[in-house]
């Protein structure tokens, strides 16, 4: 964490494009960004640099975002960091998601293609910057 | 106690009969007068109608107060010929019992009829089965015809009747199927020649024109352990399962479509966010006088641009809604041009390729193209899976058989295999593992097809060990689409 100062938003997807995407934005609004391409590297990271937000893709090969989500909610230390799922499938997957008992529900969700703006200020709600 | 000696003159013979032989014939014996009473009666007729010497014959058989209307002993009294009847009448507990008379004289020394002799033989019982037999035979909910040697019905129960129409003198064939010939595949034909049982499934046109599929048992009917002399036919009727089996064939269809259009927004949603983080880049690269961020927006856009182009072209062909060309086809044949196609590729990788044959020659009725689409798909994915295992000896086996009256194709990998989630997500979404390379299509499209077959496609795999892909194609629904694609053609 180069700067610390910027609050770390570590960025899940296995799409490099839409890696790209998310991380050329948020650092264009101030965040530092880590990436991570699948669940499993995702883990890894967020264990490492203890990032102060994830967004998480669902459908990744690997391991998926589901597994990686339960895995951080199983985590001490990981449990309380907000995640934001941005996701091709549709809102079923919200349901699910949310219904689940044994686990709380993402902090927010966002399906793709996604209106950045109102990401951004979910963002920012989520870190109390606004 | 008499001893042997005794009995052995024929004389001697004659009176024991004469003493025992009245009462131990299996049936009731009464000798009535001229005015039909009752002289003597033997043990059964007793035991049947009760004790009832000096009494007439019709209060002891059958209740009534005078001589019955068709009085067959009458009649013998007058010409001395021995008659048979049918009778009804009340037996010793006042039920009414069914009873076949036979009525002879016995004639005196003028040659003058004396007496009657009447012998009764007791058909309740039998009438009873009859009964029976007959409410069966007509209300089974099954067809049953009986045949002759010339494939005539003799016999037709209620429901042929009701579907099939009055059918008595008319061929089988002509009755169940409106046929001008015997049957190809005719059990009753076997059952005739051998005597033995047979059980085959045959489709045949009701009365209203309507397909009727039933399952056919034949039996042989015959006195003699000879000769078949007629075969009963009984025939359960299968139109509604098979109806219900078409149903499901839809459903399933209609099912993969759903779950295709899911996959293809899923996909489309992940390209448009693409399209969107280029624009994005190039946009703000613009503003901000980046040309390196404007070259990357630039690649973005082109790429996503390019994996659109290539899902359209691939969801094109996809949707390609043909109905599957069934024809007879070798399925080692099939197998081994695929084999030939890809040995080369997959030498290249270092991957073996084995074909297991299955022994004999083993035709299927199938969509050689369609098939052949399905499988190159698995082999070629099965050498990218084979690829990926670390240690040497990567192998990719293919094997054709038949099990369960189904064709099975199965492609097996020895690569990295895929956990639980990955083999839960293969045929559900635009899925793939290659990243760029892949559409997430080929095994859409190979499921596709598999069930445009009526069959079905699964998948066993373990991390570490492989992966193998199982097509498995029923013939029955085989035959049921093969049909369905006739019928489509002649309309």
């Amino acid at each position: 964490m180069a700067n610390p100062e910027k609050k770390t938003i570590l960025i899940v997807d296995d799409e490099p494009d839409v890696l790209k995407y998310l991380t050329t934005y948020l650092e264009d609004n101030g965040f530092a960004t880590i990436s991570a391409v699948d669940g499993r590297d995702g883990f890894q990271k967020a264990k490492e640099s203890l990032p102060d937000l994830i967004t998480l893709d669902i459908t990744m090969p690997e391991e998926s975002g589901v597994r990686m989500f339960r895995n951080l909610q199983d985590d001490e230390k990981l449990r309380n960091i907000p995640v934001v799922i941005i996701t091709g499938i549709s809102s079923e997957f919200e349901h699910f998601i949310k219904t689940r008992k044994q686990v709380d529900p993402p902090t927010a969700y966002f399906e793709k293609p996604i209106d950045r703006s109102e990401l951004l200020g979910k963002i920012k709600e989520i870190l109390k910057m606004i | 106690m008499k001893t042997a000696g005794k009995t052995n003159s024929p004389e001697a013979l004659q009176s024991l009969l004469k003493g025992q032989l009245f009462d131990i014939v299996p049936f009731g014996v009464a000798v009535i007068d001229r005015n039909m009473n009752i002289v003597t009666a033997n043990h059964n007729f007793e035991e049947y109608f009760g004790k009832r010497e000096k009494q007439h014959c019709y209060e002891v058989c059958k209740g009534l107060q005078e001589q019955c209307p068709q009085c067959n002993a009458k009649y013998t009294f007058e010409d001395g010929k021995p008659r048979v009847s049918d009778e009804r009448g009340v037996d010793f507990h006042g039920r009414t019992c069914h009873y076949v008379v036979h009525v002879a004289p016995l004639f005196n020394d003028n040659g003058d009829v004396e007496y009657v002799v009447e012998m009764t033989t007791d058909m309740t019982e039998t009438r009873i089965r009859q009964r029976e037999y007959n409410l069966l035979f007509e209300r089974v909910p099954c067809f049953v015809t009986i045949i002759n040697r010339d494939f005539e019905i003799v016999r037709a129960n209620e429901k042929f009747r009701n579907t099939f129409g009055d059918a008595r003198g008319k061929h089988c064939y002509v009755a169940y199927k409106n046929r001008e010939t015997t049957c190809p595949d005719c059990p009753a034909a076997l059952t005739f020649k051998d005597g033995e049982e047979r059980v085959a499934t045959q489709t045949g046109v009701s009365q209203d024109g309507k397909e009727t599929h039933y399952v056919v048992t034949t039996a042989p009917l015959g006195r003699s352990p000879g000769e078949v002399a007629h075969v009963i036919e009984i025939s359960a009727d299968i139109s509604q399962v098979k109806e219900l089996e078409k149903e499901m064939l839809d459903a399933e269809r209609l099912a993969a479509v759903g779950q295709t259009v899911a996959g293809l927004a899923h996909t489309i949603k992940n390209l448009l966010m693409g399209l969107e983080g280029g624009m994005y880049m190039m946009d703000s690269g613009l503003q901000q006088v980046d040309p390196e961020r404007i070259a990357e927006g630039w690649d973005v856009l082109q790429r996503n641009f390019d994996k659109t182009v290539a899902l359209v072209k691939d969801f094109l062909s996809f949707s390609k809604g043909r109905l599957p060309v069934l024809k007879e086809t070798d399925t080692n044949a099939l197998v081994t041009s695929i084999v030939e196609l890809y040995r080369d590729a997959a030498k290249k990788q270092d991957v073996e390729l084995i074909h297991k044959k299955n022994k004999q020659k083993l035709t299927a009725l199938l969509d050689p193209d369609g098939i052949e689409a399905c499988l190159t798909n698995l082999v070629s994915n099965a050498i990218d899976a084979a690829m990926t295992r670390e240690e040497g000896g990567a192998r990719v086996t293919i094997r054709n058989y038949e099990s369960e009256n189904a064709v099975i194709f199965e492609v097996t990998d020895n690569g990295c295999g895929m956990d639980w989630e990955v083999k839960q997500k293969v045929f559900t979404t635009f899925f793939t593992t290659k990243a760029s390379k892949g559409t997430g299509l080929g095994l859409l499209t190979t499921r596709k097809i598999v069930q445009e077959h009526g069959g079905s496609i699964e998948v066993d795999s373990e991390v570490g060990a492989g992966s193998t892909f199982r097509i498995r194609l029923p013939r029955e629904r085989l035959e049921l689409i093969a049909e369905e694609a006739n019928k489509a053609n002649s309309n």
